[in-house]
């Protein structure tokens, strides 16, 4: 059975090495390049350095300034991890859906499945060997990704928690890739065309993702809140790292007054009317800055509830497709 | 006698539509036996059946006295081929030899080799490549080195030439003679398997019109034809199969169950194709024309 799984997959093998080398090449040049740029503008202790509570106002600049040229010159790269978050779901088309389906559209399963293993073996070894091949491949995807897109989240404001690049780092991508595959082998076993079942497999595979990202992904925790003063010195404070969900200026008695806003007087200011900060938007004294956000070293529980939810997804379709297969003839 | 297939009121179902319905029969050890029927007759779908693929919506199959569907270990007794035979078209022929081996406990790969060779088949070329003849044989050893002791095969012969449907049958003759397997081939022709087989099942709007032994079956027929024939009782007929009508004249296909005397009647013997035409006429058009809404 695995060396049957073998001689028929390892073209396929082959061209998935091929492409991952060639994106290698493409990617480790732009990545070490990156470094560099970050290590030249002193960034590279500035993450420490700005966690610390007394950190001088001089520092805060000058990280500031640093983390705003590195994202002039490196910021176009976030498009290119918009491409890069759609790896997983090839897996999922080119390995996933033809797993069965293209057995059943040249008839083949009706060689293989009255041979002398069966075809609950058949789906369990070509499943398992699939998948287990799908996991080495996330895993080497996520470090690669996690290395390469490192420099681009520090100099992000929301750090690892950023849209994308969430989605690109650590552990998540295994999830994904884990689920596209047993997607379209479960899409496979209903429509039993590739075409048909690769569609389905996009189309599930983008919804499903999009669902989880969208709307589950912020309720994984309770959120937080933190507030800030709304008069200063210097630039705002700013919660380098978190994942803002929300945030507004509010009245002492908390009602939202300039909500997604956010406003910092020096102290005793005074509008050209002569009135005090923020009077112009009906904000009494004691008003405040406020924000509902998921701490930033919440990055690693967020990372395993997805991959949890998403590894979950895939043990459930392939056991649905595993009970498909005995009904296909 | 040993039965080798036993099908008791076997259903399959479609949806809404009976593929296979009240379907009893029973092929005995050693046969050749031909399941034939017109195309969507359910003959696929019985061979589907009595090789574990589709599992039963009434009634039972059993091969070898077991339920084949999900019985793994029931599958090394059974060889099939598929319709069209299904083979991985990048692999070459010996690489299938190999795979069979790796899917299969007991596997005779020396006689597949030894077949594909005497076929002169090649051995490192991609059956996609090669002729559906050739293809044919392909198929046909990977299932006979299983060492079957039930060899099914679906409509083997529909796509090929009437050359290499010849060679295909001769060859599949020689190898199951020795080892007496029984064989179970379907096709929508009795002509291709008249030569070879011993046993019939006749097919039809998803029921079995007709089974037995070749020999039975073509000694228990008569073709009688006579004056004009009203449905009165004929002695030594059993059952009319089939009617047709002149104005004055009659001729019945007729099972009989003893001489016929009568002398108004010109007995004449029939030929297994007669005895499977009439069958077949029978009861085909009583659903299409309820389903168009015209009277029959």
């Amino acid at each position: 059975m695995i060396w049957l799984t073998w001689r028929q997959h390892r073209k396929q093998a082959f061209y998935t090495l091929l492409a991952l080398a060639a994106l290698a090449a493409l990617l480790v040049p732009i990545g070490i390049a990156m470094r560099h740029t970050f290590a030249d503008l002193g960034l590279t202790d500035c993450a420490s350095q700005l966690a610390r509570a007394d950190v001088a106002q001089a520092t805060r600049e000058t990280c500031d300034a640093g983390y705003r040229r590195f994202g002039n010159q490196y910021g176009n790269l976030s498009l290119v991890a918009v491409l890069l978050i759609t790896l997983p779901v090839l897996v999922g088309l080119f390995w996933g859906a033809p797993l069965v389906a293209r057995e059943v559209e040249h008839g083949t399963h009706r060689f293989v499945w009255t041979q002398g293993v069966g075809r609950n073996r058949w789906a369990l070894v070509k499943f398992g060997l699939v998948s287990g091949s799908a996991l080495i491949l996330a895993t080497v995807y996520g470090l690669g990704m996690s290395w390469w897109v490192d420099p681009l989240t520090k100099a992000a404001h929301e750090g690892r928690f950023g849209m994308i690049v969430f989605d690109l780092q650590g552990i998540v991508p295994i999830g994904y890739t884990l689920f596209a595959v047993a997607l379209g082998v479960f899409a496979g076993t209903v429509w039993k065309r590739m075409l048909p079942a690769m569609g389905i497999t996009l189309a599930g595979f983008i919804g499903v993702r999009a669902a989880v990202e969208l709307l589950a992904r912020r309720h994984y925790q309770a959120a937080r809140t933190q507030t800030f003063p709304i008069e200063g010195e210097g630039p705002p404070e700013v919660s380098r790292g978190d994942w803002v969900l929300a945030q507004g200026v509010r009245n002492p008695d908390g009602t939202m007054m300039a909500e997604g806003g956010r406003i910092q007087c020096p102290p005793g200011g005074q509008g050209p009317d002569g009135r005090v900060c923020g009077a112009e938007l009906g904000l009494e004294p004691g008003a405040y800055n406020w924000q509902l956000y998921q701490p930033a070293d919440r990055f690693w529980l967020f990372q395993s509830i997805e991959t949890g939810i998403f590894v979950a997804l895939a043990v459930l379709l392939l056991y649905l497709a595993v009970r498909r297969i005995r009904r296909i003839a | 006698m040993d039965m080798v297939l036993e099908a008791d009121r076997l259903g399959k179902r479609y949806g809404s539509t009976w593929a296979l319905r009240d379907c009893s029969l029973h092929l005995p050890a050693g046969r050749i036996a031909a399941l034939v029927g017109p195309n969507g007759a359910g003959k696929s779908t019985l061979l589907h059946l009595a090789v574990g693929l589709l599992k039963p919506d009434a009634g039972a199959v059993r091969v070898f006295g077991r339920s084949p569907y999900g019985d793994t270990e029931g599958l090394a007794d059974i060889g099939f081929v598929a319709q069209d035979t299904p083979l991985y078209r990048d692999f070459t022929a010996s690489e299938l030899v190999i795979a069979g081996g790796k899917l299969n406990k007991r596997w005779d790969a020396t006689l597949a080799r030894t077949r594909l060779a005497q076929l002169g088949i090649p051995p490192d070329k991609p059956v996609g490549k090669l002729s559906g003849g050739q293809r044919a044989q392909v198929a046909l050893a990977l299932a006979l080195a299983k060492q079957p002791r039930l060899l099914l095969l679906d409509e083997p012969v529909a796509s090929l030439d009437p050359l290499a449907r010849r060679e295909f049958l001769q060859s599949l003759m020689g190898s199951v003679a020795e080892s007496g397997t029984t064989v179970l081939l379907s096709s929508h022709l009795l002509a291709d398997l008249e030569r070879v087989c011993d046993y019939l099942i006749v097919l039809n709007a998803s029921q079995v019109q007709l089974t037995g032994a070749v020999d039975d079956l073509v000694a228990e027929h008569r073709q009688l034809v006579g004056p004009r024939h009203d449905g009165g009782v004929i002695g030594g007929v059993a059952a009319v199969v089939r009617a047709s009508h002149t104005d004055r004249q009659s001729t019945l296909l007729v099972r009989a169950d003893g001489p016929v005397t009568d002398p108004a009647w010109t007995v004449r013997e029939v030929s297994l194709e007669d005895v499977v035409l009439a069958y077949l006429a029978d009861g085909t058009t009583q659903t299409s024309h309820s389903e168009w809404g015209v009277a029959a």
